[in-house]
């Protein structure tokens, strides 16, 4: 018993003593091009059809590739060829419809999958054809993969037809217990997705879409092979296709467990490794950019021109806390992170890196999101919106007058943001860095004149000779929330009008703006592609929340918006299109719906080994860009993480020093 | 005793059922089907898709009462489900339940199981000591020691672990989890350390008394008389007549070791099947929630009836009836 006992203690205290380093990771990775970072959120799909949210972008789109992509370096945004040859022209139809042509690159291959077999016994692979872009289209409309962006691609001629026609054949047991591509070819197919050749494609839309370009760089548009969408059916063993990756991309899925570690590695296979000759620009690193890339040392010519990606691996850890995230990437084991709140002030001083982080060769990266924040009025509500007519105006405009987005960003966001004039933010086509909304600065005395002027003298409501008093609704019913929130409340009770915070759960707060009956809000939207319209579109009446579930959360409604929206959505960005924007711009600025606060700027921090970083601000790939110096990570990492091993020692004398007396006494009285 | 498990398994069943019911009242009180789609789907998801979302997932179905179909409502598919088993799919991802549990449930007896353990032998092996220097001041201090080790949140001792033994002293990696056999137990050491601080203090406060009233029995002071020594009297006969009440301190605790733990879980990042909950819980995944709370449930009545049968076993003089 004794015995067991004393080699049970000692098997524990070697386990205890193996396990005495913080490294997370093995140690024969010390020395490899592996980038570590984290999500804080696991991926919901790795569908290319269907993942529509960031933590699903950050995996998938590194497995699946675009027929275009956003030029690494170059801003504004600008498209480049990716698995196209080209970025494609608009063509116009004898009949008013317009045409895209895609040509695609030949040999690119799909990375090894057991799903292949389906397509001949022993295959691992095929090459990516037209087919599979049509395919990938065609799942869209599919009603059973239920795609969130089918009314985004409805334009296509035919695509909503062929989404009928295949739910009326599902209803036929027989029709749908056939292979996948067998039934979108007895459907018919889609009439505006023509396959002119193995490697060639065209897009047909029923009228002018410049904006479809941007979704052929989302993976929404990826080819797909439907032997993987047939064979991961969640049957037999297998996977759902939700939960692997069958693309062409640089990186191929190996491991994929969404709760903790998500691993990429190289793909070997990748047409960028085996055909660096084709110098295809999605490929190939960079050899222009902005003037500051070169200062940045983005323009490095040890990486200018070369075949990518530099990374052999790529590590996803799943961190839902920041401050135990940011505290590993301190420690070195994460290469970049954003910054913590809590830790702001310690990395940075002055809008620069502080001296203490600056010393550990830390790279600060900024960069505004193509976002909106903004304080909404339901325009649907008798006092503050339409209904009210030039009062409830003049009530809007004073209130705007009264919130100051440059104090609510120092306050509560460390100053990580441009206050807002517009809906449109910097980097995006109409957006004008000049323009100041006259009602978009702090003026309280013109914002009390704006009241009397409205009939709410002093903030006083001449019905109950009591502050006029409005309701506040959120859903965030945290302490830091609430703090906030009164940020707002205090601004308006300057000018007298007493708003009260209603927090109220998520689903209570849905309930309220499905129902109408709000009348103060605060919402965000962060762009799917850079086009003005993806912005004034959330102010749109067809996109109303109430009446039809939009994202017009404010419910606006104003019938010159609505036809100039109209003629601007489908326009290339031309002198004609910037005029219409800037006389919605000038709706808006009327009409005040909203108070424009601020567009969010990302500050992220990468580690002195890291290379060849710039934030895109949307969510699309660029780890294949990415570098990092393995042998000066070690280095700083056994640096800073040598364990101190004092306090153990002292502990130990400290319980034998407790213990030593008693038990001599009990020695002694024995004898 | 047959008699009296089966009647236990039935009022067991019938608790059951109506957790079930609870829980399917108090979240749709709280939530409706539309809110578990949009938090599903996303913020940008066009209602036609939420429609049919809700469609592929049976939220579109009467809550309690269908009068054309009185069997096709959400309550009634929410008891078929459970009741067979058919643990369907995630509200918020769509990967089958099962498979989630069966992911999770690995890394939950990885952290529970030496966790409780360890918890067990240094407990007894403490408590032993201290019921044996009793009224010396190795009692006092272990008194002292172990109020303070109960007074203590446990999450005071999580965060203060991390910071401390992760952040300051660098003994291991502040948090995350990586089933390699090679790292894995840098993961789990702190958990465990955090575990134990926790549990340590009041379990040895527990067994010191029922080992201190042991010691004063008149069959210790027959085997002293008869010169057996301290230590086989402590290990031989104080510990074997003290299992009873221990016993049932432990037992009821084996079935939630499935279960993981909660909070160590969702702090240290251990994919285990306590941190599914909270998960469920954030993201309105109803169907997984239903799951967890189930599970709990049934693991609870079995610790009740374990306890039970533990009775009989180490005291011949119980009898279930």
């Amino acid at each position: 018993m004794t015995r067991c006992a004393l080699l049970a203690a000692g098997v524990g205290l070697a386990l205890l003593a193996s396990a005495c380093t913080n490294d997370p990771y093995p140690e024969q990775d010390s020395g490899r091009r592996i980038f570590y970072t984290t999500f804080g959120e696991p991926p919901k799909t790795l569908d290319p059809q269907v993942a529509y949210s960031t933590s699903d972008h950050l995996v998938l789109s590194n497995a699946y590739e675009t027929l275009l992509e956003y030029h690494f370096l170059k801003r504004p945004y600008t498209l480049i060829p990716g698995l196209a040859r080209e970025v494609p022209e608009p063509r116009r139809l004898p009949d008013g419809r317009v045409a895209y042509r895609f040509r695609l690159l030949e040999g690119v291959r799909y990375h090894d999958d057991p799903s292949f077999g389906l397509a001949g016994a022993g295959r691992t692979t095929r090459e990516m054809r037209a087919d599979d872009v049509v395919f990938g289209i065609q799942r869209i409309a599919d009603a059973a993969v239920n795609s969130p962006v089918i009314g985004n691609f409805e334009k296509i001629v035919g695509l909503r037809a062929f989404s009928r026609r295949l739910d009326e054949l599902r209803s036929d047991a027989a029709f749908a217990a056939q292979r996948i591509d067998a039934q979108y070819t007895a459907a018919g197919g889609v009439e505006g997705l023509r396959i002119l050749g193995p490697h060639e494609f065209e897009v047909v839309l029923e009228e002018s879409y410049p904006q479809i370009l941007y979704w052929f760089a989302m993976p929404f548009t990826s080819p797909v092979p439907w032997e993987a969408v047939a064979w991961y059916d969640g049957e037999g063993g297998r996977h759902h296709f939700a939960e692997v990756a069958v693309g062409t991309g640089p990186f191929r899925l190996v491991r994929y467990d969404k709760r903790s570690r998500i691993v990429m590695e190289r793909n070997p296979a990748w047409y960028g490794i085996e055909h660096p000759e084709w110098k295809a620009p999605g490929a190939t690193y960079p050899r222009e950019g902005e003037p500051q890339d070169r200062e940045a040392g983005r323009l490095d010519p040890a990486y200018v021109g070369r075949p990518l990606p530099f990374l052999e691996r790529i590590e996803f850890r799943l961190e839902k806390e920041s401050i135990p995230a940011f505290t590993k990437f301190l420690q070195g084991y994460y290469d970049a992170s954003g910054i913590i709140k809590e830790s702001f002030d310690r990395v940075i001083r002055e809008d620069a890196l502080s001296p203490e982080m600056a010393a550990l060769g830390m790279q600060l990266e900024r960069s505004v999101t193509p976002g909106v924040y903004y304080l909404g009025f339901n325009m649907t509500d008798p006092v503050v919106g339409t209904p009210a007519g030039e009062r409830g105006r003049k009530l809007r405009q004073a209130m705007s007058l009264a919130v100051d987005a440059r104090e609510f960003l120092r306050i509560f966001l460390n100053g990580r943001g441009i206050p807002a004039h517009s809906p449109l933010p910097p980097g995006l086509f109409g957006h004008d860095p000049d323009y100041e909304n006259p009602w978009r600065s702090l003026e309280l005395a013109r914002a009390r004149e704006l009241l009397a002027q409205a009939g709410y003298a002093r903030g006083l409501d001449p019905d109950t000779g009591q502050p006029l008093r409005l309701t506040f609704d959120t859903a965030d019913t945290s302490a830091a929330g609430r703090l906030r929130y009164q940020f707002f409340v205090d601004a308006w009770k300057r000018i007298g009008i007493d708003v009260e915070i209603a927090a109220t759960n998520y689903n209570q707060f849905r309930e309220k703006v499905r129902n109408g009956s709000y009348q103060l809000f605060m919402w965000g939207w962060i762009a799917d592609y850079p086009d003005p319209e993806n912005f004034l579109f959330l102010l749109w009446s067809p996109m109303g929340q109430t009446a039809s579930g939009g994202p017009n959360t404010a419910n606006f409604s104003d019938p010159d918006y609505d036809a100039l929206f109209l003629q601007m959505k489908n326009r290339v960005n031309d002198a004609r299109r910037l005029e219409i924007i800037r006389v919605m711009q000038g709706i808006l600025e009327r009409e005040r719906p909203w108070i424009e606060l601020f567009h969010p700027e990302d500050y992220a921090l990468y580690h002195a080994w890291v290379r060849n970083v710039k934030p895109m601000g949307l969510p699309v790939p660029t780890l294949k860009y990415r570098d990092v110096d393995p042998e000066r990570r070690a280095e700083l990492r056994e640096a800073w993480n040598r364990p101190v091993r004092w306090p153990a020692y002292a502990l130990g004398a400290m319980a034998l020093g407790l213990f030593l007396p008693a038990v001599r006494t009990f020695l002694r009285e024995r004898q | 005793m047959l008699a009296y498990l089966l009647r236990r398994t039935l009022y067991g069943l019938v608790t059951v059922l109506g957790v079930l019911l609870f829980l399917f009242v108090l979240f749709f009180l709280y939530a409706t089907p539309e809110d578990v789609a949009r938090r599903a789907l996303g913020e940008k998801a066009p209602p036609e898709v939420i429609q049919r979302w809700l469609v592929n997932h049976g939220y579109d179905k009467p809550r309690f009462w269908n009068a054309e179909r009185p069997l096709d409502t959400m309550l009634v598919e929410h008891f078929r489900r459970m009741l067979t088993f058919d643990f369907g799919r995630s509200d918020a991802d769509d990967v089958p339940i099962k498979k989630r549990l069966g992911e999770g449930v690995l890394p939950s007896l990885a952290l529970t199981v030496p966790l409780f353990a360890m918890g067990l032998l240094i407990s007894m092996a403490l408590s032993l000591l201290v019921a044996f220097f009793r009224e010396t001041y190795i009692d006092r201090t272990g008194v002292i020691l172990c109020v303070l080790a109960m007074s203590v949140s446990i999450l005071i001792y999580i965060l203060g672990g991390q910071y401390l033994i992760g952040k300051l002293l660098r003994w291991f990696p502040i948090s995350g989890f990586d089933a390699s056999p090679a790292v894995i137990t840098r993961f789990l050491a702190l958990p465990w350390l955090v575990g134990l601080l926790n549990g340590v203090g009041s379990d040895v406060r527990f067994y010191r008394t029922v080992f201190v009233e042991e010691t004063s029995r008149d069959y210790v002071r027959t085997a002293r008389a008869k010169g057996a020594g301290d230590a086989r009297i402590m290990v031989h006969h104080v510990l074997r007549n003290a299992l009873i009440p221990i016993l049932t301190n432990v037992v009821v605790a084996i079935p939630f070791l499935f279960t993981g733990s909660i909070l160590l879980e969702s702090f240290f990042g251990i994919p285990g099947l306590g941190s599914i909950t909270v998960d469920a819980i954030n993201a309105n995944d109803f169907a997984t929630l239903r799951v967890m709370v189930y599970i709990g449930a049934l693991l609870f009545i079995a610790g009740q009836i374990l306890t039970d049968v533990a009775y009989t076993l180490v005291d011949p003089r119980v009898r279930l009836e």
